[in-house]
């Protein structure tokens, strides 16, 4: 179970707003890329740890989160270093969306979450059936729970954990 | 049971009679590229892994393209650690300042993509692959990382979309303009997402592989997995000259499902424009003409290739570019590059006053060569119009064909190259 506040952002947020074009060649690294994560997606972000001050949990969007085609891991680390733990939306852009899977970062596809919730609303998300509360309203949303490979791969912590253990203890990748 | 190419593909290196939409797979990956500004940081992640050497030296394709030549400092130094691990894994292909290109353009001219076969990149255009009948995918670094480790890589099998294009190409009207005129009738990043698009019928066999590889392209940027043309006998003849391995003819089957089927006919189809800030928003070029610009710019694993050069030379040979435009022109690669030096096309746009540049992504990505400054108005053969996608937050990109831009550069507005004399 995870518990926090919500950011809500506006239709298309786009990859290259979560991590500005000057950022893009810098290392993949959630300390150093949570700091201007989500710069050009609102003003007020658009400073050092603007978006990362705001504490939140989770992120509820609507259509194609991250769209925009970029596939840089940048996106994704700096809303993990952003203490970022799920996203939901409606529909997610699938270059991001494979990163998140990749990275062990709930990208949860929810219809209805996006006009049920305010940003600072207390959330709470149970990856196991996929039930999101919001404990500020009194509402819930199911979301479709994460396919076994996304779970596992989540539960490893990640597709790099996931594949050296499997590369340690020589069992083969299929 | 009946299967689409990319699950055909999909099934095939996946060592599979059959899979279906959804299904999630392990494949063999054929290539896998990376490059410059990314590179290094695959490189150190997949010895995370507990390897020391990749899968195949000789599939592991490095290409130097987004900082080359390095506009600054900062970009020399990565340069210099990129060459450093490039050659600490003693990779077989590396496309190096003087041997580059940009990456998507060097996999396909160089061979390393096949028909049949699945090919990972990590830059989002790697969907260029499709021309030739290749699964082309972008990835991030962790699978690439993993790719060069295993030779393998994770894909949800995609829903199939069919675009049947019929007709036959009006003059001057390019591949580049059926890819803006899809993006304004599906809208970005609408209906496409995740899924995989076939591109058949009669105006696709007539086209050239150059406008193969433009229509792929910019599938991307429709939201979509991958784009995909089956292999015919234009693929073979390009093929035959440099493919690094064997393949066969590869098609869907003719009863294979598709979600959805779009027909376009392209004798209707006009040179077409993107308007600033929205790919999706795309008219007719008769709706913009007229309209000043003071940069022009044609390159980029859109529209780079040597095909495009030729149809701008046609265009402005003889001719002068406007006092008040600025044209740079940047060719895909350094057999582009070469090839259109030989064939005399270079010298028709340097004496019309056209800036050529060494081959990169150049202003493309924003980051050097020829970027766009505050107040900019640019009229860009590239890929993306986003706001500050080539500098400037304060520029404005229209997107159009290599044809447009020729025949704009002349005139200093936005111009039909149709009406355009010749």
């Amino acid at each position: 179970m995870i518990k926090g506040t919500c950011w809500v952002a506006d239709d298309y947020v786009m990859a290259y707003d979560i991590i500005i074009q000057e950022y893009w060649t810098s290392p993949i690294d959630p300390v150093e890329n949570s700091k201007w994560v989500m710069a050009g997606v609102k003003d007020e972000f658009n400073k050092e740890n603007g978006f990362k001050d705001g504490g939140y949990t989770f992120i509820v969007a609507a259509h194609n989160f991250a769209g925009g085609g970029k596939s840089i891991e940048h996106v994704i680390t700096g809303l993990i270093g952003a203490g970022i733990k799920a996203v939901f939306a409606i529909s997610f852009a699938r270059l991001q969306y494979r990163n998140a899977i990749n990275y062990g970062l709930p990208f949860v596809t929810c219809d209805d979450i996006s006009k049920g919730c305010d940003t600072g609303d207390e959330l709470e998300y149970d990856p196991e059936n996929g039930m999101i509360k919001n404990l500020t309203k009194g509402t819930s949303f199911q979301s479709i729970p994460a396919a076994p490979f996304v779970a596992e791969v989540g539960e490893a912590g990640g597709l790099m954990n996931y594949v050296r253990e499997k590369i340690a203890k020589g069992e083969p990748i299929e | 049971m009946e299967m689409t190419i990319t699950e055909k593909i999909m099934a095939r290196n996946s060592g599979r009679d059959h899979v279906v939409p959804g299904q999630l797979v392990w494949t063999d990956v054929n290539s896998v590229m990376t490059m410059d500004y990314l590179g290094k940081q695959c490189f150190d992640k997949f010895r995370s892994l507990g390897k020391e050497e990749v899968f195949d030296k000789d599939r592991v394709i490095c290409v130097s393209d987004h900082l080359v030549p390095p506009p600054n400092q900062k970009f020399a130094t990565m340069l210099n650690e990129w060459r450093e691990v490039v050659k600490q894994h003693d990779i077989t292909h590396f496309y190096d300042l003087g041997r580059q290109g940009i990456a998507h353009q060097i996999m396909v001219e160089q061979g390393h993509v096949l028909p049949g076969t699945i090919s990972i990149g990590t830059d989002s255009h790697a969907n260029t692959y499709g021309a030739v009948g290749a699964v082309g995918n972008a990835i991030g670094v962790t699978d690439a990382a993993v790719a060069m480790a295993t030779g393998k890589a994770w894909f949800r099998v995609p829903q199939s979309v069919k675009f049947h294009i019929t007709g036959e190409w009006q003059p001057w009207v390019m591949a580049k303009d059926l890819s803006l005129h899809i993006m304004g009738m599906m809208h970005w990043n609408g209906h496409l997402i995740y899924k995989t698009l076939e591109f058949t019928g009669p105006a696709i066999k007539s086209l050239d592989m150059a406008g193969r590889m433009t229509l792929c392209n910019m599938t991307v940027d429709l939201g979509a997995k991958n784009g995909i043309i089956a292999p015919d006998t234009i693929t073979k003849k390009y093929l035959d000259k440099v493919a690094k391995g064997s393949w066969d003819m590869i098609a869907s089957d003719d009863d294979a499902h598709y979600d959805a089927v779009y027909e376009v006919d392209v004798t209707n189809l006009g040179p077409t424009v993107a308007m600033p800030d929205k790919l999706d928003d795309t008219v007719p070029v008769e709706k913009v003409i007229g309209i000043k610009f003071n940069k022009a710019f044609v390159g980029t694993c859109t529209n780079g290739r040597l095909e495009d050069l030729a149809v701008m030379a046609k265009i402005m040979k003889g001719k002068q570019i406007h006092r008040d435009v600025n044209m740079i022109v940047v060719p895909a690669s350094q057999t582009v590059y070469l090839n259109a030096l030989r064939a005399g096309y270079l010298e028709t746009l340097i004496e019309a006053g056209a800036a050529v540049d060494t081959p990169s992504c150049a202003a493309c990505a924003g980051i050097h060569t020829g970027v766009a400054g505050d107040g900019d108005i640019v009229l860009s053969a590239g890929n993306r119009n986003m706001k500050g996608r080539m500098g400037s937050k304060n520029a404005q990109i229209y997107l159009t064909s290599p044809s447009v831009v020729a025949a704009s550069a002349i005139t200093g507005v936005i111009t039909d190259p149709r009406t355009f004399d010749v």
